[in-house]
């Protein structure tokens, strides 16, 4: 990007620059109202030419998507920083199943009904709205009392973790895991015993997520599941984290 | 909205519908959610079977397009753009990665070379024939250069650089046309209306 960057926002309005291209002309939206602005305008022109090819769907894929919909947990809305308390968010309440294990930790049960209730705040970084990741991980990874760790996964990324008891929140940055394609996304699970519990999809590498703190002898896993994440692990994990080990 | 019970409009997407529909979307509201399908499915399969040319995986396209419409509503921010210029740019993006995964196939069917690009294909379009008719006589205004840059790259998912290697033109030039043409097509469309 040698010259003149304000001029790549043809291009980029357009789809049309490569990945490490677009990532720094992102970059520079960040910074540029003038571009933004620009960005937006051209992209409203583009989006009418693209509307101007429409053509009847077909009626069977109406069925298709509203049943997948049916399924899918929606993104909470992207919060300033994270509460301590867990936050509710209709419609991407994770349904828990009634198999929580009898050891009587009452604690095990109410943090994995609060992460269910809470779902998990995933702040993924300026993908579409150019806001920088939310308060909540990074002020996890930066709490005085953090813990973190960096641990391989098995499809040869990484996952850094942070805990903090200060914060009462557990953070995981997945910048370091492998793009994954349109098809399959990252989900996170909390995991008791041989139960796993969904605790949220991560829709982008860049995405990091946030939760609360997980009650002694959960561990967290993460999985690649098909797009929208599943409701029980369809593949071994890629890495599976014990907090005690942080 | 305004139709009786049984009776149903021809997709007004009014300005003020596709953003009202999305944010009840955004709570979860799963009749909203249909209401948008239908609402914006033809525009998204029309523009996904425009650029992956492939009616079965232009279907897959919009079923992750949706998907994405669906889990990102939150996100979605009324003060940077209307909310199906929203749709119609994750569509797009979707679009574009699709062909961009199956290059090589691409290449082989179209041996590299743009395709005529058509705006009169007849049949089973549901078009607000004003708005569309608007598009095209705006495209008419660009030179030949920036239509052509415009659509290689946003109907044949090239990059810049790619529009350049085609056109035998220096990458400058058509990273300024490609913008000189939308801004062309803005503005025409802004006065029209
Ligand atoms: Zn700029």
């Amino acid at each position: 990007m040698s010259t003149d960057v304000h001029t790549l926002s043809g291009a980029y309005a357009v789809d049309a620059l490569d990945p490490r291209e677009a990532a720094e002309f992102e970059e520079h939206l960040e910074q540029c109202h003038a571009c933004r602005e620009e960005v937006a305008e051209l992209q409203h022109a583009a989006a009418l030419m693209g509307a101007a090819e429409a053509a009847a769907a077909p009626a069977a894929l109406r069925s298709r998507v509203l049943d997948e919909v049916e399924r899918a947990p929606q993104l909470p809305p992207r919060v300033a920083s994270l509460p301590s308390d867990p936050v509710t968010v209709p419609g991407s309440v994770v349904p828990l199943r009634r198999r929580l294990p009898a050891r009587g930790l009452l604690a095990a049960a109410a943090a994995v009904v609060a992460l269910a209730i809470g779902g998990v705040l995933v702040s993924d970084t300026m993908r579409d709205d150019g806001v920088p990741l939310a308060g909540g991980v990074v002020q996890v990874f930066e709490a005085d009392d953090a813990r973190s760790v960096t641990v391989d996964t098995s499809n040869g990324g990484k996952v850094r973790v942070a805990l903090s008891a200060a914060e009462g929140q557990m953070a995981v940055d997945t910048a370091q895991l492998p793009d994954l394609g349109p098809r399959q996304v990252y989900q996170l699970w909390t995991v008791v015993g041989d139960i796993a519990q969904p605790a949220g999809v991560l829709d982008d590498p860049k995405t990091g997520a946030s939760m609360g703190l997980p009650a002694e002898g959960t561990k967290v896993a993460i999985t690649i599941e098909p797009m929208g994440g599943s409701e029980r692990p369809t593949s071994a994990p890629i890495v599976t984290v014990d907090p005690a080990d942080v | 909205m305004g139709a009786g019970p049984g009776l149903r409009l021809v997709p007004s997407d009014g300005p003020g519908d596709v953003d009202g529909l999305l944010v009840r979307v955004s709570r979860g509201d799963r009749a909203a959610f249909e209401e948008l399908y239908d609402t914006l499915s033809s525009s998204v399969y029309g523009l996904a079977r425009r650029v992956v040319r492939d009616p079965t995986r232009a279907e897959d396209v919009t079923q992750e397009v949706f998907l994405e419409v669906w889990r990102k509503a939150s996100r979605f921010d009324a003060g940077r753009g209307k909310a199906k210029t929203w749709v119609m740019t994750i569509a797009h993006r979707r679009a574009v990665d699709a062909v961009r995964r199956s290059e090589s196939q691409r290449r082989q069917d179209h041996h590299g070379a743009p395709d005529d690009v058509s705006f009169d294909e007849p049949g089973d379009r549901v078009i607000r024939a004003e708005e569309h008719g608007a598009v095209r006589e705006c495209l008419e205004t660009l030179t030949d250069l920036q239509l052509e840059s415009v659509r290689l790259a946003y109907f044949n998912g090239y990059t810049y650089g790619e529009v350049a290697t085609l056109l035998d033109r220096p990458l400058p030039t058509i990273k300024t046309r490609m913008r000189d043409g939308l801004i062309r097509l803005r503005d025409c469309l802004e006065g029209a209306r």
